[in-house]
C-alpha cells in the first residue's frame, strides 16, 4: 500500500514538474534587444535595460534599479530625436516606458493595460508620434509624452517587428502574413498585402519601396502603392530583415544560408554560403564586410564575395542583430557567459560586458 | 530522444489535423479534440488492460485466501509480500497491470502539452523551435502562426471568464468536475472494509480533480480541452464496457460491479 501511495505521489509530482517546466504563461523569456549611439549601447535583457559605455564596456546605469517581476525587457530600445529611450515590457503589466538615455531615469511610464499583449517589437518614433506594435495585433499611437494620440489601429495577427518609414508612409509587418502600408496623416490603412507566410521582422527600406522576407521563403519588393514583386527566394523560412546597400540585397534563412542578390540582374552573387546554423539576426552590412551572427553562436565577417574574413565564437546563441557603434560592432548573445561583446572590423575583441548581480 | 520520439510527431500530427480542418478560427480547438479522440483510440487497448487489471485486483480483495493472509501476516510485512506475490502468480494476475497503462500514457499527456505550446508558438523562441520541429515534407508556412482562438478561449493561455468583475476559471472547474465524475464512475465498489485498493481509488478521487483543475487553472487552456475530452471519452469507454459504477455518482448504497461471464 505504501509503495502504491508513494508511486501515486511521485507520478503527480512528476506531472506537476514536467508541466510546470513548460508553462503556457505569457512571455517569460527571449533573446535580448540592442541599440546604440556613438557613446553607449543599450541592451534589454530580462529584468533590466542596461546602458553600457562603448569605450570601456562598463555599465553606466540600469533600469529599473531593482528587478521587478512585472517588468521584462527584450524588445530593442529605440532612441528618439528628442532624446528619449523607448521600450515596451514583455511583463504582466504591459508597461511602456520612456527613459533618459543619459541617466536611465524614467521620463514617463504607462502600465498600458489597454494593450492585451506584450511588447516584442520596438516602436517607431517619427514626427512627434510613437507607433508601437503589440502582440495583440494593434498598433498603438502615442504622443511623445506617452499619451494616446489616436485610437489604436487594428492590424490583426501578432506584431513582432518595428515599423519603418520612408518619411511619407509607415510599413508594418504582421505574423498573420500581412504587410501593411499606413498613411500617418490619416492613420488609414493604404494597403494590406498577403505575403503568403508569417513576417516576424521588419522590412528594409530600398529605393522607391521596401524589401520584406517571410516564412513563404521569398523576398518581396513592395512599392508605396502596394504593387509587389518577388525578387528573391530562399531554401527555408526567412526570419531576419534583409539588408540593402544600394545595389545588393543581403538576406539569410533558417537553414543558415546567406544570400547576396544583385538587384540589377536579379542574380545571386555567390553560391550558397552557409556558415554553421540558422540565421535569425539581420545581417549588418558595413564597409567592405557583411557581418553574420548565427544561432550556433558564431559571429563572422564575410567579404563582398562571400568569403569568410574572420570568425569568432562569442558563445551562446545569437539572435540579436549586431549593431555598429563608432568603430566597434556590438554583439548580444543569448545564454552566453556575457551579455554584450564588442569587436573591431578586424575581429579583435575590445571588451565584453557581464551585468553584475 | 524525447524531442524526436514524442514532441516532434505529436506536434506534426496536430499541425496536420489543423491543416486538414481548414486552419481557420476555432480549428485548433477542434484539432485538439480530434487529436484526443485519436490518442484515446490508439490507447484503447491500454485502457482496457488497465480496467481489466483494476477489476482483477478488486476481485482479489474479496478473495477469502487473500483476506486470510492479510490477517495471518499482518505483523510480518515481508512474509505478507511473499504470499501476495504467490497468489498473484497462481491466479495469473499482474499487479502492475492497472498502473502500467497510466505510466505509458503519462509521457503522452506531457508531450501533448508541450506540443500544444510548441504549435501555438506565442514567443519568438517557441517559433524558432517550431521551425525546427516541422517535418520537411509538411508545408505549414501557410498555416503558421496558428489561430489559437477556440470559442471564447485563447488556447495558448489559461482561461477565465469575467463574471461581476471576477475572473471565473470555467474550464478549470469543468476539468475538475469531469475528472471527479470519471474517477467516481471508475471507482470500483467494495464490500471489504480493509480493501486497500478501494482506499487508494478513493484517494485518487480526491486528489486527481484538484490536481488537474490546478493544471487547468495555471496552464494553457488547450491542455484543459484535452483533459475534458479525455475524461468524457474515458466515461464513455467505461460505460461501453458496462463497468461504470453509476451508484458512486448518484449516491445510494454502492453495489459491487459484477460482469456476467460469457
Amino acid at each position: 500500500m505504501n509503495t502504491k501511495r508513494l508511486m501515486l505521489f511521485v507520478l503527480l509530482a512528476l506531472g506537476a514538474l514536467f508541466l510546470g517546466a513548460c508553462s503556457g504563461q505569457p512571455l517569460t523569456n527571449t533573446w535580448p534587444g540592442l541599440a546604440a549611439d556613438g557613446e553607449r549601447a543599450y541592451i534589454s535583457s530580462g529584468s533590466f535595460v542596461y546602458a553600457v559605455d562603448v569605450e570601456t564596456g562598463r555599465e553606466v546605469w540600469r533600469y529599473p534599479a531593482e528587478a521587478d517581476n512585472k517588468l521584462l525587457f527584450y524588445a530593442s530600445p529605440v532612441l528618439t530625436d528628442d532624446g528619449q529611450l523607448l521600450i515596451g515590457s514583455g511583463g504582466a503589466t504591459h508597461a511602456f516606458v520612456s527613459l533618459d538615455p543619459e541617466t536611465g531615469a524614467e521620463n514617463w511610464s504607462g502600465p498600458f493595460m489597454d494593450a492585451k499583449g506584450v511588447w516584442v517589437a520596438s516602436p517607431l518614433a517619427v514626427n512627434d508620434t510613437i507607433y508601437a506594435p503589440n502582440t495583440d495585433g494593434f498598433l498603438y499611437v502615442l504622443d511623445m509624452n506617452g499619451r494616446q494620440a489616436a485610437d489604436p489601429i487594428e492590424l490583426g495577427g501578432a506584431l513582432w517587428s518595428a515599423p519603418v518609414t520612408d518619411g511619407e508612409l509607415i510599413y508594418v509587418t504582421s505574423l498573420d502574413h500581412h504587410f501593411h502600408i499606413l498613411n500617418p496623416s490619416t492613420l488609414a490603412l493604404a494597403e494590406s498585402i498577403d505575403l503568403g507566410g508569417a513576417v516576424p521582422d521588419s522590412p528594409a527600406l530600398g529605393d522607391d519601396g521596401v524589401y520584406v522576407g517571410s516564412f513563404a521563403s521569398t523576398i518581396e519588393f513592395v512599392q508605396p502603392d502596394g504593387r509587389r514583386e518577388t525578387v528573391g527566394n530562399a531554401e527555408n523560412w526567412i526570419w531576419a530583415s534583409p539588408a540593402f546597400d544600394g545595389e545588393t540585397l543581403y538576406y539569410a534563412d533558417l537553414s543558415g544560408i546567406i544570400y547576396s542578390l544583385d538587384l540589377a540582374t536579379g542574380r545571386q552573387n555567390w553560391d550558397a554560403v552557409q556558415p554553421d546554423g540558422p540565421v535569425v539576426a539581420s545581417l549588418l552590412v558595413d564597409g567592405d564586410q557583411v557581418y553574420v551572427a548565427t544561432e550556433a553562436g558564431s559571429f563572422l565577417a564575410l567579404d563582398r564575395d562571400g568569403k569568410i574574413v574572420w570568425e569568432k565564437t562569442p558563445g551562446g546563441k545569437i539572435y540579436t542583430t549586431p549593431v555598429r557603434s563608432g568603430e566597434l560592432i556590438l554583439v548580444a548573445p543569448y545564454q552566453a557567459e556575457f551579455a554584450l561583446a564588442a569587436y573591431d572590423a578586424d575581429g579583435k575583441q575590445a571588451w565584453t560586458f557581464t551585468p553584475t548581480k | 530522444m524525447w524531442e524526436s520520439l514524442i514532441i516532434q510527431p505529436l506536434t506534426n500530427l496536430l499541425l496536420w489535423i489543423y491543416d486538414v480542418l481548414g486552419h481557420g478560427p476555432h480549428m485548433f480547438g477542434f484539432a485538439i479534440i480530434l487529436f484526443t479522440i485519436l490518442i484515446k483510440a490508439l490507447t484503447w487497448p491500454l485502457n482496457a488492460a488497465q480496467v481489466k487489471g483494476a477489476q482483477a485486483m478488486q476481485e482479489m480483495q474479496n478473495d477469502k485466501e487473500w483476506q486470510d493472509i492479510q490477517k495471518k501476516y499482518a505483523k510480518d510485512r515481508e512474509k505478507l509480500a511473499q504470499e501476495q506475490m504467490r497468489i498473484y502468480k497462481e491466479k495469473g494476475i499482474n499487479p502492475f497491470a492497472s498502473c502500467l497503462p497510466t505510466l505509458i500514457q503519462f509521457p503522452i499527456i506531457i508531450g501533448l502539452y508541450q506540443s500544444i505550446i510548441r504549435a501555438l508558438s506565442a514567443t519568438p523562441l517557441d517559433m524558432l523551435k517550431l521551425a525546427r520541429t516541422v517535418y520537411p515534407f509538411q508545408n505549414v508556412e501557410n498555416i503558421i502562426p496558428l489561430n489559437s482562438t477556440f470559442l471564447w478561449m485563447d488556447l495558448g493561455r489559461p482561461e477565465s471568464i469575467q463574471v461581476f468583475g471576477f475572473a471565473l476559471p470555467t474550464l478549470a472547474i469543468i476539468v475538475a468536475l469531469t475528472t471527479w465524475i470519471q474517477t467516481k464512475l471508475t471507482m470500483p465498489a467494495s464490500t471489504n472494509p480493509n480493501d486497500q485498493s478501494a482506499a487508494m481509488s478513493k484517494m485518487m478521487g480526491i486528489y486527481m480533480p484538484f490536481l488537474l483543475g490546478w493544471f487547468a487553472l495555471n496552464f494553457a487552456s488547450g491542455i484543459s480541452v484535452y483533459f475534458i475530452v479525455s475524461n468524457i471519452l474515458g466515461v464513455v469507454q467505461y460505460a461501453a464496457t458496462g463497468r461504470a459504477n453509476w451508484s458512486n455518482l448518484f449516491g445510494g448504497k454502492s453495489a459491487p460491479v459484477t460482469r456476467k461471464k460469457k
